[in-house]
């Protein structure tokens, strides 16, 4: 276990109600148990990284002090000696009589949320730590929202229904959340009772809605999940019992929602337009948290005030924050919405713009970096250029190098001389993890010997000067991007996204321009996003065809019969609620694109395949062919496709008299097709010229018939 | 509105016993009055009217009803491609030689003209910045922003009340006008005289932008005492979105309190440097020159006068 200090001075407070009043008690994760930030979390815990020049951990426990949270259990897992002796030394244990008590839980091998929950839920057992409902937040939280109340609404909550155990908070999403998956959630608007929750992981998915939902729910899409939670003690019990709920959204949430028997039930609270909170799970979110609150969307987390954890800068016009003893040259143009830290030289002709830069960095002559993100102690020498850039403590950056779009250099690591490094590579000391091994066990694997080893192995590297990756006088090595990772680079990265993909989005999306709108919505309403639910009738009839083909070609595979094909298809007919036109239209279409598969290398060919298709399963077209009505339909279908496939087209005149000699179609059907057809456009009626003489023939054989009998 | 006199003008046809010149103005005047129930005219307005108006009277005799009507709907149609569409073209081409590289520019609410030329100039390649400033309740600036940031322009949004914080660094202001007159006081959106003062204080260039046809010859000392648009007093008393702050939130029954929305006011033609027509870039004493040769052009288009 780690440290614990003992309150030195019981707070006093009057409470009326309950004498033994419950601690504001709170969770925070310190380990965020994925892999979104790899290369550099081999090295530093994630929740000690930090954002604008402050290490995340602090932004979470400022905010949960000024939230009038009383006790935090800071669960570390990965690297935590280094979060324990972070907090040791910051004021949270220094500082007498801090309003927040900060304990510390170390667990060495849980790998996710649930496993942590599962731990504490033991560690519950013996200390009876934690006393009531809690909040469970995680280490990368920034935010600014008030909880008390929230606390306070849970627990009445609770009082009248013991089964309202969780309480999510939602924010409302301003701006295209590209980084993230997007997610659909479905609300009941009086109680504000979470009924449906899914992530969706692309564009224009649809999901399954639970019928009875429909009546009083509203559906958003637009909603971001904050990741903070007001918890009852039955959240922990409940992932004891269920061993195998890991992630807290896809196991934990979704396994109540759809759990009627024991009935628990989950309540959302949406923020205030007023209040900010985020979570910085992946590049592109810490690009967007940073920028947030180098804008004071997050006051008063704000570089500028001096909170726990914060070496306050100066807040200059349009957005400069300039630490007081950096030094500028003056020719060096230090643009808009960027941060200077302490100690920091900036050299001549330099270009910053829209970035962030840490303590005690170097930065020499025309020098341009631009929407980067600098920590401490960087050297970076005359000439290069950084754009859209992360680059992590101690980095020595040498002359004349360039760092494309979206790289992400870790610790230490040295570029060389006129150096290019490539978008979206992230370069690091230490090799990149293979597959085999497991990743946790990587990166707990130093987590019992400190980083002594570690700097040896830097040594190491530095006397060996072996050819590396970057350069000659670099050190590091360039980790690949898997295969499967490579297309979403541009998503998960600090990089402004490329217009094309941007203009990709934004067409598919529904861009309202909202010309007259020009009163701002009032806050606290869930408005309901319109057409998720997609129940369109031409999608449905092509799924269905889709399936009939597969069952038709399956039973060609097979040499299947015609009598088990038929009830296969039946069933399918019966799902999508077709009809038999529908049916023989689909299993005609299966037909001749089996006949256009099938090789062959002229008209003549391709005739006769189709004929010996036909001529083998009229069976199975037969039986859906009984009436006139789905003879037509098939006719107009195969118009159809002779109108899409060049191929087809000279065979619709052959195939048609086929068709009737194999007692397919009947005349009755043709005829009334030729009717209908004659008072088409022209464009419509090329196949019927084609078949003209046909019909002409049949019209006389049938008065010859009529005439006969 | 033009549009929509031009689909009466299209649905019309001359009751037996009457004239077309007459019954038409007469109609005319009535689906006025409607327009005024709704909302008070606006001047630009009112000159469209009396030029529609113009036309009819003018309108020879001899000729049938439906060449009647069709010389009428191309009098609309011209106006609107000249004196608005043309001149909107005009004012822009003119205005974009003022933006120069390096510039930071300045305007006030949602002006479509000072949009075109904003965004003609960033085509054209110059390098600018943009403040937008925008003021309650209307916060009518949030759409220019809107459109502006969809074109790549370089803009800062802020309230009417920080003008005096960034003026310093702005070099030109650019404001649109809903009617200028004689004196050249311009009457426009209600903040934009403070904006033009401000500018004024820190010797800012302050640029106007108006089509002719907006001109009036009146001349309006006071924007409160003489004519004004009143709005919706509840837009003043309640805040969207911020319950914490309405305060006065439920006080527009009492009768001892009154809120005053007023829409429009007159910016004095001292803090204006240069008004930006399509008859050209003139200073705001040349008004009623312009006042002059526009009415001139409307009576040398007559070609008979109606007794």
């Amino acid at each position: 276990m780690g440290a614990q200090k003992k309150p030195a001075a019981a707070k006093v407070r009057e409470d009326s109600e309950d004498l033994s009043r419950q601690r504001l008690q709170a969770i925070l994760l310190a380990d965020s148990f994925t892999t979104q930030f790899r290369s550099i979390t081999l090295e530093r815990p994630k929740v000690l990284l930090p954002i604008v020049n402050i290490p995340m951990i602090d932004y979470t426990l400022a905010w949960l002090e000024s939230a009038g949270i009383e006790e935090v259990f800071v669960f570390c897992c990965a690297h935590s000696s280094q979060i324990i002796d972070y907090l040791k030394k910051s004021e949270w244990y220094t500082r007498p009589n801090p309003n927040l008590l900060v304990r510390t839980i170390v667990s060495h091998n849980s790998t996710s949320v649930g496993d942590a929950l599962r731990y504490i839920y033991e560690q519950q057992t013996e200390t009876s730590q934690i006393q009531g409902d809690f909040v469970l937040v995680s280490g990368d939280t920034v935010s600014n929202m008030p909880l008390a109340d929230l606390i306070q609404q849970h627990r009445d909550r609770k009082k009248k229904d013991e089964k309202a155990i969780m309480t999510m908070v939602f924010k409302k999403q301003s701006r295209l959340g590209i980084g993230s998956d997007q997610l659909f959630v479905a609300v009941d608007p009086l109680t504000k009772q979470l009924l449906h929750y899914e992530e969706c992981n692309s564009r224009g998915g649809d999901f399954c809605l639970d019928k009875s939902l429909l009546d009083s729910t509203v559906l958003c899409s637009d909603m971001q999940d904050c990741y903070i939670d007001i918890c009852s003690p039955e959240v922990l019990s409940l992932f004891e019992d269920n061993f195998d709920y890991q992630h807290m959204r896809r196991h934990f949430v979704n396994g109540l929602l759809v759990d009627d028997i024991m009935g628990y039930k989950i309540f959302t609270h949406e923020i205030q337009s007023s209040c900010y909170a985020a979570r910085i799970d992946n590049l592109r979110s810490y690009d967007t948290v940073s920028k947030d609150i180098i804008q004071r969307w997050t006051y008063p987390y704000v570089p500028n005030i001096d909170f726990s954890g914060n070496r306050p800068v100066k807040l200059g016009r349009r957005g400069i924050y300039r630490a007081s003893d950096a030094v500028q040259s003056h020719t060096a143009d230090v643009g808009a919405s960027t941060v200077i830290g302490y100690g920091t030289k900036i050299g001549n002709g330099g270009k910053i713009y829209n970035s962030v830069i840490g303590n005690g960095c170097c930065i020499g002559s025309n020098v341009v970096i631009q929407g980067s993100y600098i920590w401490n102690n960087v050297t970076i020498e005359d000439g290069c250029e950084i754009r859209n850039a992360i680059v992590c403590d101690g980095v020595k950056v040498r002359a004349g190098a360039v760092l494309q779009p979206g790289v992400v250099l870790s610790f230490s690591v040295v570029v060389g001389r006129d150096f290019v490094v490539p978008a979206y590579s992230k370069v690091s000391l230490l090799q990149q993890p293979t597959t085999e091994d497991s990743d946790e066990e990587l990166e707990y694997a130093d987590s019992s010997s400190g980083t002594a080893d570690h700097s040896s192995g830097l040594n190491n590297l530095q006397i060996e000067s072996k050819a590396s990756e970057l350069g000659p006088d670099g050190a590091g090595y360039i980790w690949e991007i898997c295969d499967s990772a490579h297309d979403e680079e541009w998503k998960h990265s600090v990089v402004p996204i490329p217009m094309d993909k941007l203009a990709d989005i934004t067409g598919a999306m529904d861009d309202d321009d909202i010309e007259d709108d020009i009163v701002v919505p009032p806050s606290g309403e869930l408005k309901s996003d319109t057409d998720i639910i997609n129940t369109d009738a031409n999608d449905s009839y092509g799924d269905f065809e889709r399936e009939v083909e597969e069952e038709f070609l399956s039973a060609v595979e097979k040499d299947n019969k015609a009598d088990i094909v038929i009830p296969l298809i039946n069933s399918h007919r019966l799902a999508y609620n077709m009809d038999s036109a529908d049916c023989a239209g689909a299993v005609f279409y299966s037909m001749m694109r089996l006949a256009v598969k099938s090789p062959h290398n002229s008209a003549t060919e391709l005739y006769r395949n189709a004929m010996g298709v036909i001529t083998k399963w009229k069976g199975v077209l037969g039986f859906y062919l009984k009436q006139t009505d789905a003879q037509i339909e098939v006719i107009m279908k195969f118009e159809e496709m002779c109108q899409e496939s060049e191929e087809l087209s000279p065979l619709f005149a052959k195939l048609l008299p086929f068709l009737y000699d194999k007692d397919v179609v009947q005349e009755d059907a043709i005829l009334r097709w030729g009717e209908e057809k004659a008072g088409a456009d022209d464009c419509d009626k090329v196949y019927l010229n084609k078949c003209e003489s046909f019909i002409k023939w049949l019209k006389e054989a049938s008065e010859e018939e009529e005439e006969d009998s | 509105m033009l549009q929509a006199f031009q689909e009466v003008v299209k649905d019309y046809s001359t009751p037996p016993e009457n004239t077309l010149n007459r019954d038409m103005t007469a109609q005319i005047s009535s689906y006025v009055s409607f327009l005024i129930e709704c909302r008070p005219l606006s001047i630009s307005m009112g000159n469209a009217i009396r030029f529609v108006k113009n036309r009819i009277a003018k309108l020879p005799i001899t000729l049938s009803e439906s060449e009647a009507k069709a010389s009428l709907h191309s009098d609309i149609e011209r106006f609107i491609n000249e004196k608005i569409i043309g001149a909107d073209t005009v004012i822009v081409e003119h205005a974009v030689t003022k933006i120069r590289d390096g510039d930071v520019l300045l305007t006030y609410g949602s002006s479509t003209v000072i949009e075109m030329i904003l965004v003609h100039a960033h085509e054209l390649g110059k390098k600018f910045r943009v403040f937008v400033v925008d003021s309650r309740p209307k916060l009518q600036g949030k759409l220019l922003l809107r459109r502006l940031i969809k074109r790549g322009i370089n803009c800062t949004y802020t309230h009417i009340t920080a003008i005096s914080y960034i003026m310093h660094q702005v070099t030109k202001v650019f404001l649109g006008a809903s009617s200028v007159f004689s004196n050249g006081t311009v009457y426009s959106r209600v903040g934009t005289a403070c904006v033009a003062m401000v500018a004024n204080a820190f010797r800012v260039p302050v640029l106007v932008c108006c089509e002719a046809y907006k001109f009036h010859e009146k001349v309006q000392l006071d924007y409160s005492i003489c004519s004004n648009e009143l709005g919706d007093p509840n837009a003043i008393s309640k805040v969207h979105g911020r319950e914490d702050i309405n305060y006065l939130n439920g006080l527009t029954n009492n009768a001892k309190l009154k809120f005053l929305n007023l829409m429009y006011d007159a910016t004095p033609s001292d803090y204006i440097s240069m008004i930006i027509t399509d008859y050209g870039m003139v200073p705001p004493t040349s008004v009623p020159v312009i006042v002059r040769e526009y009415q001139k052009e409307h009576l040398l288009q007559s070609s008979k006068i109606v007794i």
